[in-house]
């Protein structure tokens, strides 16, 4: 931003001071970044990345960003690479009032873990240097944003009563071959196939998040066949591609992300959100100090992590149908109506707004899966970097450019 | 197998090299302060850079030679100040005893290559499967076809490649199962080594480190796994069990290095390990080193792991040796 002319009667200082923040689509909204930096007088700079470009960027440039806004599941590539500097607790002032979700692994005492990597297994330094989910004062990230993830699908396809139980197979399903589309992530779209495999009962893996090299083998082959059938027409990165693909209705079923129900268009009652049998894939974000910080930068980060739990933030990202782990402070961000809609599943009062304003949910709809508390209870599995990680996401990308080849006939291979 | 009389015949290359400067160092041919360069050294003894890298890590962890803030190494013990000379290495007269000269050059022509491939077919495989392509290695060597097929043999002898069922030559993919399974032989082999080598272990050469170390010198943690290997492991006197330890290391040694090629920062917590570790081979019952030894290499076992997992989100295309075709 160029500075204004000298002669100005109170020259703002006001971005001198600056804190860059590098992160995703998940978190960068600019709804955000200029409350931000209204509450706290200085500027708030993003750089907003695709997750493998911005794990690859947060561990081998730290020097780049201050802050460091992921998920908990990627967090290991980054942490033993050296880049981050552990949080201390102590001078989180909302630490208390975190949910047992991201600080015990789950939403309540008898609620199941979930497999993976639940961000108490990533949360707590250990000694060594090491993650783990024994308490100590000092942590890799600090738990915020988080979503159970599910799927979508069209119920003229698979039924729209509660007796079709919506399950994972579905995305293997021979009643929606050709209209299945993937989500072309590694860590992501992998576990929902993983998932769909164990679903349908052509696969068991002995740990879903650890597979051996044979279970990734049986699972690529199996997808390939699928592939080789036409089951698949096509995979998505973001957002904007996976809500085209339902507008444009070449999908019947596929992985979804909760702000993309809010932009798929007139009639919502054609794709919607399953609530599965087998429960959710879950995920949880965060944010994490770069290693360089120290001094007053460092006091700038540790405002914007305070900042981030004390209520705002939490109500942007409840408006796309993300949860925060401080859910009792966004409340008060929340008009009624909304918090009875995102947090506790009631039928939507009134058409409800997005986190740019636009309309996402109508007057009468409802939340699949039910309240927070409900959906938080049925984690299957949350999304997971597994030690076979580099193996897995070589052998899916080359599966996902098979996939996409084959969308475009004119450049594909026969 | 070459039979020779020339003691320093079956001497592995870094080796010789690091025999050939140390002396010269000792003896004043190369004066301090003068920079020391792979490539001309490499030049005069005739190799790849790949052992002449090793030497001069070995020569570090002597103390012979240190790190400063500039390309190569500076002859001369750290702190001192010492002002950079810098003049080609050529331009003093090296000394190189006629037996060693003989086993640097009379080697079988496959030697003068084979680290440098060893190296290269190593650190690829952590970006997945490779065919090695016969014709495009002997190119880019430079050496005949027959030349070439002795280096994939010992490539396929020490475990880095093998044969397809259409009988190519494929390096890799390494996996984490890889890895976990190197690091447990390690955990296995390595304790029972130094258990073995307790009474043969070079004492004064470990307290030697030990004390450059706590002079505060900048030791890189590879140069310290290599000095452990030497001055302690590698002095058991079970010599078939040492040569399987250095095979076991081979590919995980050459993982790191690539990972550091990639900018793995300086890692302080193994160095103080390392420091704990050679204290215990020093000054105490060699039981307890050997126990500390197994947890060591169990946390690094972890720690590679986690490290291994960047690997996925780099994409490294036309980084690789041209004979080297990713799969």
């Amino acid at each position: 931003m160029p500075l204004p002319p000298a002669n100005l009667s109170s020259p703002p200082r006001l971005h001198s001071r600056k804190l860059r923040v590098r992160g995703t689509s998940i978190t960068l909204l600019s709804q955000i970044r200029e409350r931000a930096e209204a509450d706290l007088g200085f500027a708030v700079e993003y750089e907003l990345l695709d997750f493998p470009t911005c794990q690859r960027r947060a561990a081998m440039e730290p020097e780049g960003y201050d802050l460091y806004e992921q998920c908990f599941h990627n967090l290991d590539i980054v942490w033993f690479w050296g880049a981050l500097q552990p949080i201390d607790v102590a001078r989180i002032t909302e630490w208390d009032r975190i949910s047992d979700l991201a600080k015990q692994g789950g939403i309540s005492k008898y609620a199941w873990r979930g497999h993976g990597d639940a961000p108490v297994r990533k949360l707590y330094v250990q000694p060594g240097g090491f993650l783990g989910p024994k308490p100590s004062r000092y942590i890799s990230m600090l738990p915020t944003v988080h979503n159970m993830d599910s799927f979508g699908y069209d119920p003229a396809v698979f039924g729209a009563s509660e007796a079709s139980r919506p399950s994972w197979s579905w995305l293997l399903d021979k009643r929606a071959k050709g209209r299945i589309g993937l989500m072309d992530e590694p860590a992501i779209g992998f576990f929902d196939a993983a998932l769909a495999a164990e679903a349908t009962g052509e696969l068991q893996f002995a740990d879903i998040c650890n597979m051996t090299i044979e279970e990734i083998n049986a699972l690529m082959a199996l997808l390939e066949d699928r592939r080789r059938q036409g089951y698949f027409c096509g995979a998505w990165r973001d957002g904007d591609q996976a809500a085209r693909l339902v507008r444009d209705r070449e999908v019947a079923v596929q992985s979804m992300w909760s702000p993309v129900y809010g932009q798929i268009g007139p009639h919502p009652g054609d794709f919607v959100e399953a609530a599965p049998v087998e429960g959710y894939r879950a995920w949880h974000g965060g944010a994490s100090l770069s290693r360089h910080l120290g001094g007053p930068a460092l006091d700038m980060a540790y405002e914007y992590l305070n900042w981030w739990l004390a209520g705002h933030a939490g109500a942007v990202m409840a408006r796309q149908g993300y949860y925060i782990s401080t859910p009792e402070r966004s409340r008060a961000h929340l008009t009624p109506n909304e918090w009875a809609y995102w947090y506790d599943g009631a039928p939507a009062a009134q058409d409800l707004r997005g986190p740019a304003g636009e309309w996402v949910v109508r007057a009468g709809a409802r939340r699949a899966g039910g309240s927070y508390h409900d959906r938080a209870s049925r984690i299957a599995i949350w999304n997971t970097v597994m030690d076979e990680y580099n193996y897995a996401a070589r052998a899916w990308d080359r599966f996902i450019q098979r996939v996409n080849a084959g969308r475009q006939p004119e450049e594909g291979a026969a | 197998m070459i039979r020779s009389s020339n003691p320093f015949a079956q001497e592995p290359r870094y080796e010789l090299i690091t025999r050939v400067l140390r002396s010269n160092i000792q003896r004043g041919s190369l004066p301090e302060g003068l920079v020391l360069l792979e490539g001309p050294i490499a030049a005069v003894m005739q190799t790849s850079r790949v052992p002449v890298q090793s030497a001069l890590r070995h020569l570090m962890a002597e103390g012979l030679v240190h790190r400063f803030d500039g390309r190569g190494y500076l002859v001369g013990p750290e702190g001192r100040a010492i002002v950079p000379l810098r003049r080609d290495i050529r331009e003093f007269q090296l000394e190189i005893p006629d037996a060693m000269d003989d086993a640097l050059q009379t080697r079988g022509t496959w030697r003068h290559v084979y680290e440098e491939v060893e190296e290269q077919v190593a650190s690829c495989q952590i970006f997945g499967e490779f065919r090695i392509i016969e014709t495009e290695l002997s190119d880019y060597l430079g050496v005949s076809r027959t030349v070439a097929r002795d280096v994939l043999a010992r490539l396929q002898e020490r475990g880095l490649i093998r044969k397809s069922a259409s009988s190519h030559w494929i390096a890799g993919p390494l996996t984490a199962r890889t890895v976990r399974e190197k690091f447990e032989l390690r955990s296995i082999m390595e304790p029972a080594a130094l258990r073995l080598a307790a009474p043969h272990i070079r004492y004064a050469e470990v307290e030697h480190l030990l004390e450059i170390i706590d002079s505060g010198a900048m030791l890189s943690s590879d140069s310290l796994s290599d000095a452990l290997m030497d001055f302690c492991i590698a002095q058991a006197p079970n010599t078939t069990l040492v040569e399987m330890i250095r095979s076991n290391r081979l590919l995980l040694s050459s993982v790191n290095r690539a990972l550091t090629a990639l900018g793995l920062p300086h890692d302080e917590e193994t160095i103080d390990q390392y420091r704990t570790l050679l204290d215990l081979i020093a000054r105490h019952p060699i039981d307890s080193a050997a126990e500390y030894l197994r947890d060591h290499v169990e946390i690094m076992a972890q720690r590679n792991l986690a490290r291994m997992k960047i690997v996925a989100v780099i994409r490294e295309t036309g980084a690789f040796a041209p004979y080297l075709a990713p799969q």
